[in-house]
């Protein structure tokens, strides 16, 4: 008995190393392997995610609406003196700004609300400390792929890079590993946007001649995939430019806050493909369109 | 019984990793459960039983981290493995050598995620090593000796029971 027991642990750790020097050997192979293992069991482990994420918002609900209440009234009368100084503001601003609201809304509305979008909420973090994502509760199953873009009203979060049936992981702009294409909004200069350690961004490959400054801010380029040209990234805080380098390099600071993210917008299809089905769906006949 | 503690753990571990222990982060970095679990098995039930369950648990782990298929799976499998073997060849295995195996895996486990992950230059690897890798291994190994301690104290009460008042104890 004790014989055959040792037998089965002899052929199972074969087996194992066996396994471990295939990944190691054929890695590319190895990893459709693991995606095709990885798709039933995801889905699975998904259910209890949710369910902890569901009870979490709940929590913090409870939490943010009674017990963290303390000291809200001495917090509304100061609000509500600072509403009065601001509606006076608004007032005159609003007459000045109207004209041109018109022409960025028009702008605007060619560059970014062509791209279709899905909602998704964030269920949890990654679940190692080496990356900085987050994993949002739509997958394959609602149209998720692989390097879509993910943003939020106030700017870019990331993209998606690893997806199951109902969920996908997304790769925020802040980690190392991440790296999309920026513009410089007032100087016109492109450049790479990368995380780094510290959980900042960093715009590299900046032209020696640019004059960028820190308070510049910056926006997508548009030019590879996933995010439409004009979102914004963020604002350099500080340029850092070293003798003998052929560019330099600015740190950003991220328009979204991304410790606090919640709700995310996954774009589906950037401005080139919405515009294409646009163009499709208007050159059908009037009859075949849909409500 | 021991089958459906792997269970829980293999569908349990990851669900808490990514949600509630988000709270419990010192500086955003928190304790690596799956790889405590690994190494706590391994102790307990040998490096087979510690091998098997750190493969299954980091390739979920995987499942649901940004980085590639695999290299979770192969560090908690090999930390699960060589805790086996330390449980082993340990003669008197006490929190501390736990805590101490725990604190040397996950420093490994975490040298390896460094140098294949990247962190951004050599100022980015320094930061990491402080940020992360130094924090994580404290935590990993504080969880790992209670963790033990704990359990270690539940076997022996349930052998205590089992066996009734020897000799010396009438």
């Amino acid at each position: 008995m004790s014989r055959s027991t040792s037998g089965t642990r002899r052929v199972t750790l074969v087996l194992v190393a066996l396994l471990l020097s295939a990944l190691l050997v054929f890695p590319t192979q190895s990893q459709g392997l693991l995606r095709h293992i990885g798709v039933p069991l995801a889905p699975i482990v998904t259910l209890p995610i949710e369910a902890l994420a569901a009870l979490d918002r709940s929590l913090r609900d409870v939490w943010e609406g009674y017990v963290a209440l303390h000291g809200v009234h001495e917090e509304n009368l100061r609000l509500r003196r600072e509403v009065e100084l601001l509606r006076d503001q608004n007032s005159r601003l609003r007459e000045a700004t109207s004209a041109s609201q018109r022409l960025t809304a028009l702008l605007e509305f060619k560059g970014r609300a062509a791209s279709k979008t899905i909602a998704a909420q964030v269920i949890g973090r990654d679940a190692t400390n080496w990356y900085r994502a987050v994993m949002v509760n739509k997958g394959e199953g609602d149209g998720v792929r692989v390097e879509m873009g993910v943003i939020t009203p106030a700017g870019v979060v990331g993209r998606v890079v690893k997806t199951s049936a109902s969920a996908s992981m997304v790769l925020l702009v802040t980690d190392p590993n991440n790296a999309i294409t920026g513009l410089i909004q007032r100087t016109r200069d492109e450049g790479i946007v990368e995380g780094t350690a510290r959980g900042l961004a960093r715009m590299k490959y900046i032209p020696l001649l640019s004059t960028v400054r820190a308070g510049d801010r910056v926006i997508t380029s548009g030019l590879t995939g996933g995010f439409p040209r004009g979102l914004p990234i963020g604002v350099i805080t500080s340029i850092d430019k070293t003798e003998g380098d052929l560019f330099q390099s600015g740190e950003i600071v991220p328009d979204t806050d991304l410790t606090r993210l919640e709700e995310v917008l996954i774009i589906t299809a950037p401005r080139g493909e919405a515009e294409s089905d646009a163009d499709a769906l208007s050159a059908q006949p009037p009859q075949q369109r849909k409500p | 019984m021991k089958q459906a503690l792997y269970l829980l753990l293999v569908f349990g571990l990851v669900p808490i990793q990514t949600t509630v222990l988000t709270y419990a982060g010192l500086g955003g970095v928190r304790p690596d459960l799956c790889l405590v679990a690994a190494i706590l098995v391994g102790f307990f039930a040998g490096e087979l039983d510690g091998l098997l369950l750190g493969l299954v648990l980091g390739f979920v782990q995987d499942l649901f981290s940004a980085g590639e298929l695999g290299l979770n799976l192969v560090a908690k499998g090999s930390a699960g493995f060589l805790a086996g073997m330390a449980g082993r060849y340990v003669t008197n295995t006490t929190p501390i050598t736990v805590l101490t195996t725990v604190f040397g895996l996950s420093l490994l486990s975490g040298t390896v995620f460094l140098l294949t992950v990247g962190a951004g230059g050599l100022a980015g690897v320094s930061f990491a090593i402080w940020s992360v890798l130094l924090p994580q291994a404290l935590w990993d190994a504080t969880l790992g000796g209670a963790g033990y301690w704990l359990v270690a104290r539940y076997i022996r009460r349930e052998q205590a029971i089992l066996e009734g008042p020897t000799g010396w104890d009438r």
